[in-house]
């Protein structure tokens, strides 16, 4: 039924990726997808490096999330390991993809959003692996009202105290205000923690009413112990621009501000979240979203500061059509953003960079191009370098360093 | 707003496991097993009319419109507002039956089956309908507007001349006066 198990073969000859003007021999094996499970066939894939700069990438195929190492930077993966042997309908897209993050320990943990009937609902799952990947324990529900309700887009997060942080877009409130015939904009943020690397989570904390139901929710430090969030809220009756909270590990909001004011008087779906790291120089929040509102058109940057508890140096990154997914990274302080981009051709993934914390910017400068279908781009940080993850259909999995040591150097 | 109360109504039915999609193969073998394949699939699953959306289908929609007025709803079932909008437009149609209105929903075409539920819910099953056919969505959404960035529901109205206009969000009664030039019953 999904389109992984239709891609016959994949990868033959040399994959044409521009990256920093050099043309990249990114892949050369061939996979064919309808008898191989395989990050090049799976759907929407997260990666991370652990200490030991081993990659480790997670990825759905046929209703089953798997989870693949490699211990070449991506050139080859070990043989993908299940992490629900009964098959169950794992979100895979652009928005709603599983996570993974491994921990210092080599505890690997695991979460996505299980699809369940009726419409528009969906479960928060959770599994982890104590073995090294080897094997995961049985999968978990980690939304605690056992409701068939929304609980969707999670996002799986760990903090320097080791707080494993899952947050998720929850329609429990919308169901309440329903049973009692009253009215209810959009959903909720919540989050649950475990401060036992996953044996245990806490009950469900309730951010904010009101967020948009279909996008990403990004996460960032706040300190050792708390988390900044960014998400897409409704303001007023329709106003959908993005909200940026602190939570602690006990369940309280410290405080919560507007991130953006675009002004997007829309009743839909952008289908589109935003994406946020904290800055290592001056420790604000880099942010960087879309928006079709009165205000502004496109992509969008800004710096949030939770002193003037505004965002600011907001600049308008793409305003072209087609130019979406923004994600952002920072590697020797310098800050990295990519997105995506169609010009009725062909789709391209495009990069800028700022060498002064986001005041200024380079020009933008392609990193690759696809004739065919592909995810949105993420960047996966290691201490040499950021890397490029992102699924197409053309090349199957790429995963390709772009930054190097001679830009590293330059942008000191 | 009434959007809400909406979404209950529409929380009632199950979601029917999709179908395998079959496309034809390459070799000649392929391409006649595939084609009695897809006979068979077409005969016995696809009870719908679903045609697929490809980077062609929008000019040819308009062709089939050429020097009408005509409204296009772009859809997705992975979208709550779209089910406000298909109930809405589901009563419209009861009263308007003569109201030119496509249908294009935004999800895979191998996810036929649950899409068509969601219309049968809203008796908009039998109204020309198509679903996206290609994975390069961002080549079908650019061949329909390169200024829709995605977002859903998503309507356009051509009028005669096929100037058009088009919104974002759930389609109002007085959107549709307003694009048509008359009054419209619900």
């Amino acid at each position: 039924m999904k389109r992984e198990l239709l891609r016959r073969s994949l990868l033959s000859g040399v994959a044409a990726l521009f990256l920093q003007g050099f043309s990249v021999a990114a892949l050369s094996q061939s996979v064919d997808c309808e008898t191989n499970t395989s990050i090049h066939c799976g759907s929407a894939p997260s990666a991370v490096f652990d200490s030991d700069g081993r990659l480790w990438t997670t990825f759905v195929q046929n209703e089953q999330v798997f989870v693949s190492y490699s211990d070449d930077r991506g050139k080859s993966y070990s043989e993908p390991v299940v992490v629900n042997p009964i098959p169950e309908d794992a979100e895979h897209n652009g928005e709603n993809r599983p996570k993974i993050i491994v921990d210092q320990d080599g505890t690997i943990y695991i979460s996505w959003t299980l699809k369940t009937s009726p419409r528009f609902t969906g479960e928060i799952r959770f599994s982890r692996s104590l073995d090294g990947g080897k094997s995961f324990e049985a999968p978990r529900t980690i939304n605690d009202d056992n409701l068939f309700a929304g609980h969707r887009f999670e996002t799986l997060y760990q903090n320097q105290a080791g707080h494993l942080y899952l947050t998720w877009i929850d329609k429990r409130d919308l169901e309440t205000h329903l049973a009692n015939d009253r009215e209810y904009a959009g959903a909720a943020v919540y989050y649950a923690v475990s401060k036992d690397q996953g044996k245990t989570f806490s009950k469900n904390y309730r951010v904010a009413d009101h967020s948009c139901e279909c996008c990403r929710i990004a996460i960032a430090p706040h300190g050792p112990e708390n988390i900044a969030i960014l998400w897409r809220q409704i303001f007023g009756e329709t106003t959908r621009d993005h909200a940026i909270a602190v939570l602690t590990p006990d369940g309280a909001t410290l405080e919560t501000h507007r991130a953006s004011y675009d002004e997007w008087k829309i009743n839909a779906c952008p289908h589109h979240g935003p994406t946020m790291v904290q800055s290592s120089q001056s420790g604000d929040y880099h942010m960087s979203w879309f928006t079709n509102g009165d205000l502004h058109q496109g992509i969008y940057y800004g710096k949030f500061s939770f002193d003037s508890q505004q965002a600011e140096q907001v600049f308008r990154v793409d305003g072209n059509p087609g130019a979406g997914h923004p994600y952002l990274g920072e590697f020797n302080e310098t800050l990295h953003l990519i997105w995506k981009g169609f010009d009725g051709e062909q789709s391209t993934v495009q990069l800028i960079r700022s060498f002064n914390d986001g005041a200024t910017w380079t020009d933008p400068s392609i990193l690759a191009t696809t004739t065919q279908g592909s995810d949105h781009p993420l960047i996966v940080t290691h201490d040499d370098g950021l890397y490029l993850s992102w699924q197409s259909d053309e090349y199957g999995y790429v995963f390709q360093k772009f930054t190097d040591q001679s830009e590293s150097l330059s942008s000191d | 707003m009434n959007m809400a109360m909406s979404f209950k109504n529409s929380l009632i039915k199950v979601r029917a496991s999709p179908v395998t999609d079959i496309r034809p193969k390459k070799s000649v073998t392929w391409q006649r097993l595939s084609f009695v394949l897809l006979l068979v699939v077409a005969s016995n699953s696809h009870a719908d009319n679903f045609k697929p959306f490809t980077a062609d289908s929008f000019a040819e929609i308009k062709q089939g419109f050429q020097g009408s007025e005509f409204l296009v709803g772009l859809w997705s079932v992975d979208c709550p507002p779209c089910l406000v909008e298909l109930n809405m437009m589901g009563a419209v149609l009861e009263k308007n039956p003569d109201l030119p209105f496509v249908l294009i929903s935004t999800d895979p075409i191998a996810d036929r089956d649950s899409a068509v539920e969601f219309l049968e819910d809203f008796n908009l099953q039998d109204r020309e309908s198509w679903m996206f056919a290609d994975n390069f969505v961002e080549r079908l959404r650019y061949s329909i507007d390169p200024n829709w960035f995605g977002e859903l529901p998503r309507s356009y109205f051509f009028d005669s001349n096929h100037q058009v206009q088009s919104h974002s969000g759930i389609m109002t009664m007085e959107l549709l006066a307003g694009w048509f030039d008359r009054e419209i019953e619900l």
